[in-house]
């Protein structure tokens, strides 16, 4: 059995699970089609509802 | 005593990104000449493996105590620099970065000279700033393996299975008599339409059952002391009895109520009523006298004394709206709306089964509310220009769903924040939604903001999830920049940095000399308001000195 | 984004995609493609020299195709990992054969013209689908002029618009003449609450046009913005009260009405027709530029990897959200969280993450447990 983690995507999301699971200990592959992480999040000038850019 | 200084720099040409902006060798000679520096050595790519080479040898060979690189941002190789020196032997924090890209050749493309110039003063403060470092050690403590998790309603229930199911002891405190908070009353969960009182005693029974799991119902939080991984939590039962735990982390699960309809829409408790006695004449089958049934959305909300959206209402309107026709397929149902949150996927398929379903949909605005009149509801619709009178042999009026006025008591002896309608403020709206600024305590579910069950249990595994991160770990480490009480004899025990502090990392203790300000480390971020605020200059902010900055601003008025 | 980047038990694989899956919880095989960059990551620094000499230039995808990029490129600047990429479409050497400028520039040796795509098999106990949201395209409701008209854009074009390391430094330039956009209409549910294209509402589009027209008042005080909005849905924490400064404090005008048509006078700008509910009366509305705030679809991987996997969507291509765990898929040990379970917006996707990691980690524990036992 493997305890190693599959995250698919990249974006937000995926950044948060693969933070979380590293932090609580497993090893964690996180794929990305795109040439690097960050997803639309990255492409957003600033985010509601604060209007800071947050990335 | 004090050691010799032996500053080595290292200066970067980042390809040409500085190199080719400034006179990365003329930074480089002129390093030389600094106070204290032994060793300088100009590199392609400093953050390369050659160039980290270059700087564990330059330490070896050298005997340098102390590192400058000008380079690029610390937000991108700080900790490969400091692993470099780590490597060598040197304390890590004995490295200074000194930023000659962003803030110096990338700004300054067409000024060669004076970006050189630039670049010159930033590595001399740089220097000045290096010399007055000191060696510091990363701070660790241990975490106490278990959870407190205040509230029994579908949000704690979920956050303390998942984290006993994972082998983690929970303390679940209940201050009512019974667990399953609001949930308990509803007829059925949308969307899924389960059965809700079967679906929450499930998860009692669940909880009831595990191991891992102490319940204490008809129990209140009296006083929370320490920090994170060891909190000394005080409760009492309603027999008085007092209860006393030691905690690692703490998630804060207290949920929320329906706004009181009293004085709203003519509302009576028997003509008219709100959403939870709606449920409750589902569940006992007692809607089949009806007829003509009138839904009020934003009863008491989105107005000027409570601007809020309370989320789940229009939903938990549409779902019992469709609830009455399938038991009653004969009712005329009118919901009336300012605007339909049907946000997402089932949300939408469930308002347009709802009108295929021939549940009428009336909009109002604001500026013209519904009146209850005897047996009718008058309302103004704008699209089509009109006041129409709806026949209603019951009204229900969707209220919001509000924060317990108990919040704020439990916020202040959990010493956490709630935002301007008396809900958890967690550390960041978007990327730290169920964290606290303060580290160690979570929150998740309606005691966030109004939510759905299923948002709730999302948040609630979520919660569980941040919090377990300490107790995985087992211990909680820090970089050693915390602010200190440095100059213990100064401090008079006013207690305002205590209070301003974010983190609530300063408690102020009793000592032989009076009352003291003493830093928790462990839980200090080391923003600095302490240190700014102490008008008696006590408190000192390690790695960022009043000494360490003011010789570099000297450093920097010298030429 | 940055600490994932530097977490010792993260490893990243970008410009990857899952190739072939199987097995089950605690024990799954996957074959990974990591496709050739031409570029190696470990010695490739992003200082970007090659990319200033690089003579070919092709469309920034990451700009929504509105500037050029070269044909090595970095995909955005702040990107982990912070490596070029070449383009092998676009490439001079890739298509003639000669030019390898980038690698006579490179003084770390960093290109590689040979790297060739490569499996990478993985053994691992448990997955998270996180492969987020497209937008949608409008092309094809044309009632609305998008491609057809020039001074249409999308809420992403708009995005990168606005944005000071964007295609016009931050300034709401039209496509038509690049004279700076003064009056802008918002249109909302493009694409969304629509049965013949996504049949669902995509949740952060309202909040996103005011924000955007917030911008868009903060960068220039002239300016004056127009929302046409069908049910106006701000739901989350705060959302009531930026709905109200958008329009107490940022002058913003909201409208409740579907926009039936936009069409365009001698100067290309916009005229959006719609019904004014309250007067009851059509109505047209002359702008200098439109945003279409449309709808966000699944990711275009989401079926094939739903496939590979096993595990089923709803008729919109999301993964359905069900108690008693909204985070688990129909397999045992594929949990998903964000956009890829429907429309949500950053907080909510930050949640449902952790709220997937506690699932897996759940998972995890039982079937070492059961493997004990």
């Amino acid at each position: 059995m493997s305890e190693d983690v599959l995250v698919i995507g990249g974006g937000i999301a995926g950044i948060q699970a693969s933070l979380d699971l590293a932090e609580m200990g497993k090893k964690v592959y996180l794929v990305e089609k795109k040439p690097s992480i960050g997803g639309i999040m990255a492409q957003l000038d600033k985010t509601f509802p604060t209007n800071d850019c947050s990335i | 005593m004090e050691e010799k200084l032996r500053i080595g720099v290292f200066v970067c040409n980042c390809g040409t990104n500085i190199g080719g902006f400034l006179d990365v060798p003329e930074v480089a000679e002129y390093s030389k000449t600094l106070p204290g520096v032994v060793y300088v050595k100009e590199n392609l790519f400093t953050c390369s493996e050659s160039g980290v080479n270059e700087i564990k040898e330059g330490i070896k060979n050298n005997n340098l105590n102390r590192v400058v690189v000008a380079a690029c941002t610390p937000l991108t190789h700080e900790p490969t620099f400091r692993a470099a020196c780590e490597e060598a032997g040197l304390n890590p924090y004995l490295f200074e970065f000194v930023n000659i890209r962003e803030q110096c050749s990338w700004v300054h493309k067409n000024e060669r000279e004076e970006a050189t110039q630039k670049a010159k003063d930033l590595v001399r403060m740089g220097v000045a700033r290096a010399s007055k470092l000191e060696p510091k050690d990363r701070i660790t403590a241990g975490v106490i393996p278990s959870a407190l998790v205040i509230g029994g309603g579908i949000s704690g229930l979920s956050a303390a299975l998942s984290l006993a199911n994972r082998g983690f002891k929970v303390k679940l405190i209940e201050k009512e008599k019974k667990l399953g908070g609001l949930v308990k009353s509803l007829y059925k969960i949308y969307p899924e339409n389960i059965n809700a009182e079967e679906y929450i005693n499930q998860k009692i029974n669940e909880v009831k059952k595990n191991k891992n799991i102490n319940v204490f119902t008809s129990t209140e939080i009296k006083n929370v002391g320490g920090y994170i991984g060891n909190y000394k939590v005080k409760a009492e039962n309603d027999k008085g009895n007092e209860l006393n735990f030691d905690i690692g982390v703490i998630i804060v699960a207290t949920g929320a109520k329906t706004l009181s309809p009293e004085g709203l829409f003519s509302y009576d408790g028997k003509k008219v009523i709100d959403m939870l006695q709606l449920e409750d004449k589902l569940k006992n089958d007692g809607i089949s006298q009806y007829k003509n049934f009138v839904m009020i959305l934003c009863a008491g909300s989105r107005n000027n004394e409570r601007v809020y959206c309370s989320r789940i209402c229009c939903m938990s309107a549409i779902k019992n709206a469709l609830l009455i026709k399938e038991k009653n397929p004969e009712s005329k149902i009118f919901i009336l709306y300012r605007d339909l949150q049907a946000y997402g996927t089932t949300n939408e398929e469930t308002l347009r089964r709802a009108k295929i379903n021939g549940i009428r949909f009336v909009n109002y605005s604001l500026n013209k509310l519904p009146e209850v009149e005897d047996n009718t509801v008058r309302v103004y619709n704008e699209i089509l220009g009109k006041e129409l009178l709806i026949p209603a042999d019951l009204i229900i009026l969707a209220t919001p769903l509000v924060a317990p006025e108990d919040n704020e008591n439990l916020s202040k002896k959990l010493k956490v924040t709630l935002d301007e309608n008396g809900f958890y403020l967690e550390a960041h709206i978007k990327l730290r939604p169920l964290d606290f600024s303060t580290n160690g305590i979570y929150v998740c579910g309606t005691a966030h903001w109004p939510a759905s069950t299923e948002e709730s249990t999302t948040q609630a595994l979520g919660a569980a999830a941040r919090s377990s991160i300490h107790l995985e770990k087992k211990y909680v480490m820090v970089e050693p920049i915390v602010s200190s009480v440095y100059y213990e004899d100064e401090c008079r025990g006013c207690g305002l940095c205590a209070s301003l502090c974010p983190s609530n990392a300063i408690e102020m203790v009793e000592t032989p000399k009076g009352v003291k300000a003493k830093v928790i480390e462990v839980a200090c971020r080391g923003c600095g308001i302490c240190g700014a605020s102490c008008y008696r200059h006590a408190i000192r902010m390690n790695h960022f000195s009043d000494e360490q900055i003011k010789a570099q601003i000297r450093a920097f008025l010298e030429e | 984004m940055l600490d994932a980047g530097r977490h010792p038990n993260i490893k990243i694989m970008a410009y990857s995609e899952v190739e072939d899956a199987k097995g089950e919880a605690g024990n799954f095989k996957v074959k990974i493609r990591k496709k050739a960059r031409y570029v190696n990551e470990n010695i490739c620094n992003a200082c970007g020299e090659c990319i200033e000499k690089c003579p070919k230039k092709a469309p920034d995808s990451f700009d929504m195709g509105l500037r050029d990029r070269k044909a090595i490129y970095i995909y955005f600047a702040q990107g982990i990992p912070a490596v070029a990429t070449i383009d092998k479409d676009v490439c001079t050497f890739f298509l003639k054969g000669r030019c390898k400028l980038c690698e006579k520039i490179c003084k770390k040796g960093a290109i590689d013209y040979e790297q060739k795509d490569e499996i990478v098999e993985l053994d691992v106990g448990a997955v998270v689908i996180a492969t987020g949201l497209e937008m949608f395209d409008p092309s094809h409701l044309t009632q609305y002029g998008y491609k057809r008209l020039k001074n249409i854009i999308t809420g992403l074009e708009y995005e990168r618009l606005i944005n000071a390391t964007g295609p016009t430094g931050g300034h709401l330039l039209r496509p038509s003449d690049k004279k700076l956009a003064k009056k802008v209409a918002y249109i909302q549910c493009v694409g969304s609450r629509d049965l013949n294209n996504c049949n669902y509402c995509s949740s952060v589009c309202c909040m996103y046009a005011i924000k955007d027209a917030m911008l868009a008042r903060e960068h220039d005080s002239e300016s004056d913005s127009y929302i046409f909005h069908t049910d106006f849905r701000n739901v989350g924490k705060w959302f009531q009260k930026y709905e109200r400064r958008g329009k107490d404090e940022y002058g913003i005008n909201y409208i409740r009405g579907r926009v039936a048509e936009i069409t365009e006078d001698e100067e290309q700008n916009p005229v959006v027709w719609y019904e004014d509910t309250i007067e009851r009366k059509v109505k047209s509305l002359k702008v200098d530029m439109v945003v279409l705030s449309t709808a966000a679809k699944p990711s275009s991987d989401a079926e094939k990897l739903s496939k590979m996997f096993g595990y089923e969507l709803d008729e919109n291509g999301f993964v359905r959200k069900n108690l008693p765990y909204p985070s688990d898929t129909t397999v045992p040990g594929i949990f998903a969280c964000g956009f890829s379970q429907g429309p949500m917006d950053i907080p909510e996707s930050v949640a449902a993450a952790s709220a997937a990691a506690d699932r897996v980690m759940e998972t995890l524990a039982g079937l070492k447990l059961k493997k004990r036992a």
